[in-house]
């Protein structure tokens, strides 16, 4: 049976739909620091990017290692290429969202410049 | 197929105005999910649609017909307002998920524009196009969609009721989440108390009909875990010469299931039990068996319910007629063969395969977009190939992903999941995607 983009897009909704007000507050953060980082003076976001990326990989290692017990299973139910390729990428693409979604926060932390 | 010709009594005047209303709107957009997205497009009509029955066929079926028609009065009966997640009930009867998780409400899903009579159908007369409710109240259409569902028979074997799941060491996967927790309870206390566990399997067409096998591969799991294997005596008994329809998945059942040392009864019908001495019969080629059990995961044979199986629209004779007088639909077009303007989808439909959710998923846009082109008056070409899937849960954390056709051949959505290997991924589809991706289908979605 072939899935549409929009068909697995409609399915993502739906996977996402009982976090959906958690989702929208923590971008709604995000985008209130990041207005007021391009607002304000002082900040460099290249002096957040290294913490953001830190917590991304956190994210990434705990979710590669916490996959598979969120999801009542064990590592040894990992079998084959498929598995451990689903993993690692599910893993990746935590750590990315992670380091993305942290920067506006860590660049407000860690982002003074000398100057400022 | 049926053509148009053989419709029932749709008056001629009447069948005028609908076909000059649907030829009158851009109904060149018609079918498909472009239309879905597109309600600009809506197909313009006064048909009356009745849809019979709101599970998973029944709502994703109004909504389709809801977004793709332009002033259809459609019409929803049934009088449960919960709605079941129904492939969620094998969790719940083996311990991983609570039940609540398994339910929703209709109302959720049904689009506001139809108009849901909160009712059962007692009668339904095809000849008159009319629908008679339990209430007494009569329901003209113009088009029929049957989503009826099905009746586990629980009457079908001696000494056995709904009311004895989760006594006496019964439980049942099938009908709802209340006794799938009760089934847990009993597969909890036989896990850990150890005995005979006997594992039963309808004859004929049942929904899911891989559930069975997983309550089986999900209990010895269980108990290979808890460290009680050792004292647990599991037997399958499957009413033919086979564990399931499509014969790869057969033979690697054929092997798993005693490489996990669980024994295999064949030609074992489950026909009368005994409660209170903890005893059941089967019948098998060589007369009737008695075997004593603590634990028996009974699955009664299943039928259309009595409004749709005593109806014109049931099968007259034949295996489909036999074996729970289930509606006649032309296998492919989802059509009546008889009734032009009466359509068929999910469990309660006479095909060779398809009582699944997944199913559900690739029958209702064939049935929908026949009718809306039955009702503009062109050919019906939709066609429903058999698709169904199982994914075939093998333990905690593992399982098959299998797909396949009415050829039996496997049909596998993702080229890259092995419809023939143990992964974490099917499982992971399982307790995690396919709800949603269930959730999606009844908004008309996919």
């Amino acid at each position: 049976m072939a899935f549409s983009i929009a068909g697995i897009l409609a399915v993502l909704l739906e996977v996402i739909r009982p976090w959906l007000p958690l989702i929208i507050i923590v971008l709604a953060i995000d985008v209130a620091i990041t207005a007021w980082l391009l607002a304000s003076r002082g900040r460099s976001w290249s002096n957040g990017r290294r913490p953001a990326l830190l917590g991304g990989a956190i994210i990434g290692v705990l979710a590669f290692f916490l996959a598979p017990l969120i999801t009542s299973a064990r590592f040894s139910d990992l079998s084959g290429l498929l598995d451990w390729m689903s993993i690692l990428g599910g893993s990746i693409a935590a750590a990315l969202v992670a380091a993305v979604l942290l920067w506006p926060l860590t660049t407000a932390l860690f982002g003074k410049t000398v100057h400022s | 197929m049926t053509d148009d010709s053989t419709f029932g009594p749709v008056s001629a005047r009447r069948r005028a105005l609908l076909k000059a209303a649907g030829l009158g709107g851009a109904f060149v957009a018609v079918g498909g999910s472009t239309l879905l997205s597109a309600p600009a497009n809506a197909l313009p009509t006064s048909a009356r649609i009745v849809i019979i029955g709101a599970g998973a066929a029944g709502i994703a079926a109004a909504n389709r017909l809801d977004s793709a028609l332009d002033g259809a009065r459609i019409t929803i009966i049934d009088r449960r307002q919960r709605h079941l997640y129904q492939p969620g009930l094998t969790l719940v009867a083996t311990g991983i998920w609570r039940p609540g998780k398994v339910v929703d409400s209709n109302e959720r899903y049904l689009p506001r524009s139809v108009n849901w009579i909160q009712d059962h159908v007692a009668e339904i007369d095809p000849d008159a196009n009319r629908v008679v409710t339990t209430g007494g109240q009569n329901i003209d259409y113009d088009y029929l969609l049957v989503t009826t569902g099905l009746t586990v028979d629980y009457a079908a074997i001696e000494g056995m009721s709904r009311d004895l799941i989760g006594r006496e060491g019964i439980g049942c996967v099938y009908d709802n989440p209340e006794h799938a927790e009760r089934t847990w309870r009993m597969i909890d206390h036989y896990v850990t108390a150890g005995g005979v566990g006997l594992f039963t399997r309808g004859p004929g067409g049942i929904k899911c009909a891989g559930a069975p096998l997983k309550v089986t591969m999900l209990t010895e799991d269980l108990a290979r875990r808890r460290g009680t294997r050792a004292s647990l005596e599991m037997i399958y008994n499957s009413p033919s010469g086979g564990l399931f329809s499509q014969p790869d998945t057969n033979e690697f059942l054929k092997g798993e299931f005693p490489s996990r040392d669980i024994g295999i009864n064949w030609h074992h019908r489950l026909k009368g039990i005994e409660p209170e001495a903890r005893r059941a019969t089967f019948a098998t080629p060589q007369g009737d068996v008695r075997l004593d059990y603590d634990f028996i995961h009974v699955v009664p044979p299943m039928r259309a319910p009595d409004a749709l199986g005593n109806s014109p629209l049931a099968w007259q004779d034949g295996p489909f007629a036999a074996d729970g007088n289930w509606m006649e639909v032309d296998q492919y077009s989802m059509r009546h063969r008889r009734y032009g303007n009466v359509f068929g989808a999910g469990d309660c439909v006479g095909t060779p395969i398809g009582k699944t959710a997944a199913s559900v998923k690739a029958q209702v846009p064939v049935a929908v977009d026949n009718l809306i082109s039955v009702l503009a008056e062109r050919e019906a070409v939709q066609r429903f190939n058999g698709y169904t899937s199982c994914p075939l849960i093998t333990g905690r954390g593992r399982g098959i992903l299998v797909e396949f056709d009415y050829a039996l051949n496997m049909v596998p959505s993702f080229p890259f999941i092995s419809p023939y290997r143990e992964h974490w991924v099917p499982w992971v589809m399982k307790d995690r995607m396919l709800q949603p991706a269930y959730n999606a289908m009844l908004r008309g979605r996919i």
